[in-house]
């Protein structure tokens, strides 16, 4: 399934085709020399889309992608070498291999898949870390896979040149690839994974909330990225006929991770803006290297030129447009409209009440961070169909609460359970599974996707997915703000905002909801206008909601139960007019009088 | 008429290249990276000998050279990518980095655009040999220069001996070919080591031949900068007194200039400027045009290639034609470079030349003669 509108994928994958098969042409047309570099050119961009695939897309920079393009390079250049050339070149190498002798596609295809394979097991390993702890790792690996390469010299001549690899990758064969690699990379980009693969890069936190596991999602992103390596590095492989394991290691890596940067990471337009920037300006100034004259002036060789030059593009790209010079945005994005709702004509379903489920429990919990005890032995349960309200000053670990249950954080000591189900040390997009949607204090969306995306990230990541549409289209239409559904999340009011996130924890479709301060920031009116959401959403779906907030109005209006903390402690319980009245909640809100 | 006027300028103007007669020279060097101590040397004599030639008029006094050059950074890829925009670009000759492996990469290129390509200062006779018929180097190969050093290891009585080598590269290798010729001639191996280019920790390959029961009488190796400066002080420190014979990759300032680790090593080389040599005549002509002493032989090693393509444009009766200037060079005889005589005809690529050996003695070169090897001693050339 794909997440964007189908005019904006008709015309993107229109767009790329025709931009290859026209470049393509008009370098024919130019003669051989134009031919390779545009071969270049497309080898390079197959190379950046790949790294793009998982860099762009996890937001996690790696520095290790060069390592699978090499992979993908000695594997299919051992199955095309001449058996006479591996006889010569490669005496040690295993029998069966060097009687081997393949054509360029299916050693294409073999690459592909072992490559692919490699990159699944590093994958496992890598996944475990995160932010610039895994980029950093990423780093290992291009330092460990370049080792590999040299030290297994009877397999690849170590750091000598690997040559005499047949030169079968022509300009057509570099341009079909080409498309290939970009339109694989665009879908995965509005694929399901894809999406929530985005979501995680804008909010790791909500983006487990609304059920997305994120590791595996990166794990897709990278298996698929290292086959994109791969292909681009058998390519080059036949393209020059001759490669050492340098081609594959920090130059290089530079060379097109300045690409990835300097056009914008997230985008396939950003990898083909990056892509043509960076080759034109090396193709002129490595011509230029060599010396030349202008109008009676000549300019002496000054080797190294190119690389000085690329330097200062990603300095100036960095200062002006730290995006990228493409933006977060793909091009037909900013010029045709996103999602509308509603724009089928189809009338949109009441949500699906979700009845007889069983309350949550949390018994005992206790919370402790080094020596700060944030929650000490609270017993809470939520039960489906009533609005409880947490209540409390700052401090009273109100949100850590909230943290335990949602699975955010694990409890010191404690139990969380929903009917027969541990959910204590459950991850939270299992919570998100178990029906238990929230909301954060500090807003989290997901501020580069659009409304209708945030909310359909979460529609798409509970209940397998099912009915995910419907689901997204109904959140939208409840908290109404399907008047923004094709808008950036961050361009909204921080009102509409609020409701959005509200709207997205819906679309989950929870028997249990949990509100961390829902009303912060909104006036009287929005305030008000939210507690009649509210409540018209409890009545009519049996939602149970967990609110936590400051204003008193709201919690005394809206809520059938309160539950007061104060220092990490559950200092009373009752009824709105219980807790007005109870002394203890009056000394901790006003102090001793 | 102004119309009819710029037609016939751009006509002449497409024309010219083919009008005139000039040869042009496609050089893919390795200006930066690990060769460029050997190949930007050889480029201040390549532009020597072309500015000297061009100024009396071109080769013959009619066929001017014309260089299109290419840094390739010491790198493979980037050695076959500018050889095809040299060939591309149309060259009638190309000139090929100083080491073995990035000019094999260039080997397809080659062969399928039948253009004669000359190594600046590949010594690797593998070069040739599998580079085929269009491919040339411009140095004393390697198992000539290890059969002379070998040789010159036995006369002066020296029985025992040990190797040192990195299989990273062809040319680091040649210490096996050493071998051979040293076994050959009644000498004992001690052992061998090997390493990685630009390994620089060569203490435990020190601490080992310090230990040995017998300590070699000669420790031979082709390792060159920065690994040779390393290995030679890792060795002196751990107490080797062994001869040290090293190739033509530490003919270099900086091996003169270790002090007294470095006194006393012997290596290969393609030649030395005794008083009234042609290469005494290079070196008074580099004072010249550069104002600085030449402090290395590949100076003259790049002033050698042009004068092998002066050569070959004559005995090709002034033709620029690849497939004339390749069977040209193939039959070149007794050509004068500015370092040795230099002869194709009758190899299959790797030019017979002089092989000099120096001896560093208080900082200086010690001429130790350049010995004929013989022949029947020579190694096949092999990969290795």
């Amino acid at each position: 399934m794909l997440t964007s509108p189908p005019r904006h994928l008709a015309v993107s994958l229109a767009g790329i085709c025709t931009i290859c098969v026209l470049a393509a042409l008009i370098a024919t047309g130019l003669g051989p020399a134009s031919e390779r570099v545009l071969t270049v050119f497309f080898i390079s961009l197959i190379a950046v889309v790949g790294m793009g695939v998982y860099s762009g897309n996890s937001g996690i920079l790696s520095f290790g992608h060069l390592s699978f393009m090499g992979i993908g390079a000695y594997i299919s250049a051992l199955l095309t070498l001449p058996a006479a050339m591996k006889a010569a070149t490669l005496p040690k190498l295993p029998g069966w291999l060097a009687g081997t002798e393949t054509g360029l596609l299916a050693a294409v295809a073999v690459a592909i898949m072992l490559t692919a394979i490699i990159a699944l097991v590093i994958g496992f390993a890598l996944n475990r870390l995160e932010g610039s702890a895994a980029s950093i790792a990423t780093l290992g690996l291009l330092i460990i896979v370049h080792g590999i390469i040299i030290g297994w010299r009877d397999v690849t001549r170590g750091s000598q040149s690997f040559f005499g690899v047949p030169r079968d990758t022509t300009l057509w064969t570099a341009a079909l690839f080409c498309i290939l690699a970009l339109v694989v990379a665009r879908l995965y980009r509005d694929s399901v994974s894809g999406l929530r693969l985005r979501a995680g890069r804008e909010n790791a936190i909500a983006a487990s909330a609304v059920g997305v596991r994120i590791r595996r999602e990166r794990l897709i992103a990278w298996v698929l990225s290292a086959a994109i390596m791969a292909l681009s590095g058998a390519l080059i492989a036949h393209f020059l006929g001759a490669f050492s394991p340098k081609k594959f290691y920090f130059t290089d890596t530079f060379l097109l991770l300045s690409m990835l940067i300097v056009g914008g990471m997230s985008t396939v337009t950003g990898a083909i803006t990056g892509a043509m920037v960076i080759t034109i300006v090396t193709e002129v100034l490595r011509r230029l290297e060599g010396g030349f004259s202008v109008v009676g002036l000549e300019v002496p060789a000054v080797f190294g030129t190119t690389q000085i030059g690329i330097g200062l593009i990603i300095l100036f790209a960095m200062f002006r447009k730290p995006e990228g010079l493409a933006g977060l945005k793909e091009l037909e994005e900013r010029f045709l409209p996103g999602h509308k709702i509603g724009a089928t004509g189809k009338s949109i379903a009441a949500p699906t009440p979700r009845a007889d489920q069983p309350p949550l429990k949390g018994d005992h919990l206790t919370m402790r961070f080094g020596g700060l005890v944030a929650v000490n032995d609270v017993s809470i349960n939520v039960t489906p169909g009533e609005i409880v309200g947490l209540i409390g000053p700052n401090g009273s670990g109100k949100t850590t609460l909230l943290n335990m249950l949602s699975g955010v954080l694990s409890p010191t000591k404690g139990v969380v359970t929903r009917g027969d189900v541990v959910l204590t040390h459950a991850a939270p997009y299992e919570i998100a599974n178990q029906g238990i949607a929230r909301t954060f204090q500090n807003i989290r969306l997901f501020d580069g996707l659009t409304v209708y995306q945030n909310v359909l990230t979460a529609a798409l990541s509970t209940l397998d997915g099912k009915r995910a549409t419907e689901r997204c289209e109904t959140a939208i239409v409840a908290m109404g703000v399907s008047q923004f559904a094709g808008n950036d999340a961050n361009t909204l009011s921080y009102g509409d905002q609020r409701r959005v996130e509200i709207a997205r924890a819906l679309a989950c479709e929870p028997s249990l909801l949990f509100l961390d301060e829902p009303a912060a920031g909104m006036n009287r009116e929005e305030t008000d206008d939210l507690m009649a959401t509210l409540q018209k959403l409890t009545g009519k779906l049996g939602l149970g909601v967990l609110i936590v907030d400051h204003d008193l109005k709201l919690i005394n209006q809206l809520c059938d139960r309160i539950i007061v903390l104060n220092e990490g402690m559950l200092i009373a319980k009752g009824t709105p007019a219980e807790i007005r009245n109870n002394p203890a909640v009056i000394e901790a809100y006003l102090g001793h009088s | 008429m102004n119309k009819l006027l710029t037609m016939t300028a751009i006509g002449a103007l497409l024309a010219m290249p083919a009008m005139a007669d000039t040869l042009r020279v496609g050089v893919a060097t390795a200006q930066t990276g690990g060769l460029a101590p050997y190949d930007a040397p050889v480029i201040e004599g390549v532009h020597i000998a072309v500015d000297e030639i061009n100024a009396a008029g071109g080769i013959g006094g009619k066929t001017m050279i014309e260089l299109i050059e290419k840094d390739v950074r010491s790198d493979a890829a980037q050695t076959s990518i500018a050889a095809q925009e040299l060939v591309d670009a149309g060259v009638s000759i190309l000139v090929l980095p100083c080491d073995a492996d990035p000019s094999l990469a260039a080997i397809g290129i080659v062969a399928s655009a039948e253009i004669p390509a000359i190594s600046t200062c590949a010594s690797s006779p593998t070069l040739p040999m599998i580079g085929g018929e269009y491919m040339f180097a411009n140095f004393p190969g390697d198992n000539v220069q290890a059969t002379v050093s070998a040789t010159w290891a036995r006369e002066q009585g020296y029985d025992s001996a040990y190797i040192i080598y990195s299989p990273d590269s062809q040319y680091t290798t040649m210490p096996l070919y050493f071998k051979e010729v040293f076994e050959k001639s009644g000498g004992t191996m001690l052992g061998e080591d090997t390493h990685s280019i630009g390994q620089q920790d060569f203490s435990a390959i020190a601490t080992r031949i310090a230990g040995l029961a017998e300590q070699p009488d000669v420790i031979m190796t082709s390792s060159y900068e920065p690994d040779f400066p390393s290995m030679l002080k890792a060795l002196r420190a751990a107490g080797v007194t062994s001869q040290i014979i090293g190739s033509d990759g530490i003919d270099s300032p900086t091996t003169f200039s270790l002090g007294d680790t470095g006194e006393g090593v012997v290596f290969t080389t393609a030649g030395h400027a005794t008083e009234g040599s042609p290469l005494a005549d290079f070196n008074a002509k580099y004072l010249a045009v550069t104002g600085n002493k030449s402090e290395t032989v590949f100076n003259a090693v790049g002033y050698d290639l042009i004068k092998v393509i002066e050569a070959a444009v004559l005995a090709a009766d002034g033709s620029t034609d690849p497939k004339a200037l390749r069977n040209a060079i193939a039959n070149l005889e007794g050509v004068q470079g500015a370092t040795s005589t230099i002869t194709y005809k009758g190899t299959d690529g790797m030019p017979v030349r002089q092989v000099a050996l120096i001896r560093v003695k208080d900082a200086e070169r010690e001429y130790l003669g350049s010995p004929s090897p013989d022949g029947s001693m020579i190694p096949a050339p092999r990969m290795q």
